[in-house]
């Protein structure tokens, strides 16, 4: 290999025939006179512009259709040689390091040297061991293209905002659920907002067993085991619900805020009596009669309750999970739109009342498909106030402009499925820790279950995986018309 | 990009569609091409040559030649015909201290059940110094065609000649094959048919021509660009608008001594494209037969601008791109352990941004 250019952070390299080198291909450009080296990673992979290619080409055509037959004697064997030089290709390769003294830094300012630099593939567990990429929480997210491991740690995904894009059905939730299970593993407390009913199961291997996470598990599907007490209920908690799942009014929020004091200080809070306050309330009409429509629709979620015995749950799960580590799946499948946005408002204002009091250590929060259920204001609040108490989320969505670029330029890591609509892959290109030639230029080409990772956790140096698979019981699939229709032959 | 390079006329190739495998001509040039190669191993080389100039043969214009005004209709003869055309290519791809270094390529196609055929045989490169320019062309002539004058200093090329005389070889070698390999057929030449040069004499052009038609073979030369004219004018530029495709002859042509034609000389405008071409066709045959000759390869081959498809792809096949004269580089440096230099440019060194080529 030869290094051609270099036109800002992007560098070409000439690769001959016998030199293999694919995109996402890591190449480490060393200039022994200087002592340091670039590392470089493959983005495109091209024909080397080499004269003369185009009439080679067209003279194997000369009647336009079929290739003319005939007998080459060439007693020299310069057609090997031909074919090296028509089959070169030029390496259009991202500067993404500089390495000196054992040592990586971003910069990337010095020129080495075109005629005497040696270029060589590094493979991917050489460039992690640079680039220190492990640790002590090794999450194995799969095999690399050198059938190698590719290993993240746990700790990089604390405190990070996530996002896991692609297409539908290249393995998005597979690979959520590789991330949840591996943290539950190291004992950390996982929401996950589950749309599609398909998180449930994670304790179940494929053929029904129960596997290490079955106990760490706690499936939550609202109105039927998770309800929620009234009387328990925080102020600030049910005001949010009003307000955002059910856009009540500020006046009409202000006047239940009134009654719902009220009752808490008789010691009165129940469905009922709260019911019997807002009928009786000595306010204006409209007032009575907006509170009155939002109480009878969380009387018909079904989600609240007056029983004690029936509203646990959470806790415990909360209480279990912050000692052994766990899952709370929240099962949103049959859940109605405005039901599905208010049992969201409970649990997040639950969890950041519950981390507040240092109930809870820290949540990783899942979130498929979110702007089905989040309102867009509670975007930046999850990034950024609702981080600060230790809400650590992961946005799952195969549409990735659905997801606000405030959320995008914030993103921490982004596992990049494959995406070929152009429109996709510039929301994509919109994250600050990602490349815009990078993205478009390797995801569009990646095969299904592969998965490009960017960020934090790979140290900024973009790597691709297939992601290893799981024994876990899938229920992520797409019921099908003809799934069972016998074939005829 | 296609490198500017020397065209030689025409070669034959074998009797189709079987090469003769016992032909000495791919051997003894390869021989030399090894040997050649193998003196300069680990020396230097400078790639990227200038291209070389030859002086293209000049055609004395005679003074009396004059066209017939009157064309001579053709409607093409669809009898099944074997046509076939030769063509060869040269060109330096680098210089050593003590020589250049050179390619040469010859193409034969031919048409035969309507079907193109081709055989090619190169590129052979070859070491030229002074030392040894005389000993390779004078075997190369001995071992090919008895010259009885090999090595003198009277035919000997300068350096700067060997390439394309080299070529001249080898299209001569091709056509002569061809000629004796291959019967009742049309034998295409690329030029004309006047010698009497160092580099085609009389009795090699005769021999060819003979061999050809003791196999009722006839050859017909297309010259792309002719410098005879008939009262100040190019004959190809006198064009009558007249049904083609047609022939117009001429009279009165000949040249001073040693140049001589074989040849009778034609004006040939073969499809309604407004082009033509100077045709030369064996003066030994019949009147008849040349306009038979030409009826025939209008029924069997195909024609752009006039030109016939065999000819043109012979001149394709054996043309030298820009990425095979890098893949000789390659090999030549690979192979040969021929060490690369980059001389300066003195051109640019002297003159900066005004020393570019072509601007003496």
């Amino acid at each position: 290999m030869k290094l051609y250019k270099k036109d800002g952070n992007i560098m070409q390299i000439l690769s001959f025939p016998n030199e293999s080198a694919e995109k996402g291909d890591y190449l480490m450009v060393e200039d022994a006179d200087v002592a340091k080296a670039l590392i470089v990673q493959v983005i495109d992979v091209q024909f080397a512009a080499v004269q003369g290619v185009l009439e080679e080409l067209l003279r194997t055509l000369p009647d336009g259709a079929e290739p003319i037959q005939g007998e080459d004697i060439d007693p020299l064997e310069i057609a090997p040689h031909i074919t090296y030089i028509q089959d070169a290709t030029l390496l259009v390769c991202k500067i993404r390091a500089t390495l000196e003294g054992g040592t990586l830094s971003p910069s990337s300012s010095w020129l080495p040297s075109r005629s005497q630099s040696l270029i060589k593939k590094i493979s991917i567990p050489e460039l992690m061991k640079l680039a220190k990429v492990n640790g002590n929480l090794p999450i194995i997210l799969g095999g690399t293209k050198d059938s190698t491991l590719l290993t993240i740690d746990a700790s990089e995904i604390d405190g990070t905002l996530n996002i896991i894009t692609g297409k539908k059905g290249c393995g998005k939730s597979h690979l959520s659920k590789l991330l949840m299970a591996s943290l539950i593993g190291y004992k950390a407390t996982v929401v996950i907002f589950d749309l599609n009913g398909e998180y449930g199961s994670i304790g179940m291997t494929n053929d029904g067993r129960r596997n290490m996470y079955y106990d760490k598990i706690y499936a939550l599907t609202p109105s039927q085991n998770f309800k929620v007490d009234i009387d328990q209920l925080h102020l600030n908690v049910v005001l949010g619900i009003l307000v955002n799942a059910l856009h009540l009014p500020g006046t009409s929020a202000r006047e239940f805020k009134h009654i719902w004091k009220g009752l808490r200080d008789r010691g009165a809070l129940t469905l009922a009596n709260l019911g019997e306050a807002i009928r009786n309330c000595n306010c204006n009409q409209h007032v009575r009669d907006a509170l009155a429509s939002r109480f009878h629709s969380l009387v018909n979620s079904g989600f609240f309750t007056d029983n004690k015995a029936e509203s646990t749950l959470l806790e415990d799960s909360m209480l279990k999970a912050k000692e052994q580590g766990g899952a709370m799946v929240i099962n949103l499948k049959n859940t109605g739109n405005i039901d599905r946005q208010i049992v969201v408002e409970y649990v997040l204002g639950k969890l950041v009342d519950s981390l507040q009091n240092w109930k809870l250590k820290a949540v990783f929060l899942f979130a498929e498909e979110a702007h089905l259920y989040l309102r867009e204001t509670y975007w930046d609040d999850i990034v950024t106030r609702m981080r600060h108490f230790g809400i650590f989320t992961t946005f799952i969505t195969n549409q990735p402009d659905t997801i606000q670029d405030t959320i995008y330029r914030q993103a921490d890591n982004i596992f990049l499925f494959n995406f070929t609509n152009e429109h996709d892959l510039d929301v994509v290109s919109r994250a600050a820790r990602v490349d815009a030639e990078t993205v478009r230029s390797i995801a569009r080409d990646l095969p299904p279950h592969h998965c490009l990772t960017l960020g934090r956790v790979v140290h900024d140096f973009p790597m691709v995986t297939r992601v290893r698979s799981l024994d876990l019981k899938t229920m992520g699939e797409t019921r099908l018309f003809f799934a069972q229709v016998p074939v005829i032959a | 990009m296609v490198i500017e390079q020397y065209t030689i006329t025409t070669t034959p190739k074998y009797n189709f569609p079987q090469p003769t495998p016992e032909t000495p001509l791919p051997q003894r040039f390869i021989e030399l091409s090894i040997n050649s190669l193998r003196q300069v191993r680990n020396t230097t080389f400078q790639p990227n040559p200038q291209n070389i100039h030859q002086d293209a043969y000049a055609e004395e214009t005679p003074t009396q030649l004059q066209l017939k005004r009157q064309p001579l209709p053709l409607s093409p003869r669809r009898q099944e015909t074997t046509l076939a055309a030769v063509d060869t290519s040269t060109i330096k791809i680098g210089e050593t201290t003590t020589g250049i270094v050179i390619a040469i390529r010859g193409a034969t196609v031919w048409k035969q059940n309507r079907n193109y055929k081709y055989q090619r045989f190169g590129p052979l490169i070859f070491h030229i110094t002074e030392e040894n320019k005389n000993a390779v062309y004078g075997n190369l002539q001995r071992d090919y065609f008895k010259a009885q004058n090999s090595g003198s200093h009277q035919s000997a090329p300068t350096l700067m000649q060997m390439p394309t005389r080299l070529a001249s070889l080898l299209e001569r070698l091709l056509q002569t094959t061809l000629a004796k390999k291959m019967t009742d057929g049309l034998i295409l030449f690329d030029g004309s048919l006047t010698c009497g040069t160092i580099d085609t004499p009389v009795h090699r052009l005769r021999e060819i021509l003979s061999t050809a038609r003791r196999n009722q073979n006839t050859v017909i030369a297309f010259s792309k660009a002719t410098s005879l004219r008939s009262n100040g004018f190019l004959i190809t530029d006198l064009l009558p608008e007249k049904e083609t495709p047609y022939l117009l002859e001429t009279t009165g042509l000949s040249f001073k001594p040693p140049t001589v034609l074989l040849g009778d000389v034609y004006v040939a405008r073969l499809n309604k494209a407004n082009m033509a071409f100077r045709l030369d066709i064996d003066h030994e045959m019949p009147f008849q037969s040349h306009l038979e000759a030409v009826e025939k390869l209008l029924g069997n081959d195909a024609f752009q601008h006039g030109y016939p498809e065999t000819l043109r792809l012979a001149h394709i096949l054996c043309t030298f791109t820009a990425n095979e004269v890098l893949a000789m580089q390659h090999f030549v440096t690979r192979r040969h352990g021929i060490q690369i230099i980059n001389r300066p440019d003195m051109h640019r060194l002297l003159f900066g941004p005004f020393g570019k080529e072509g601007y003496a």
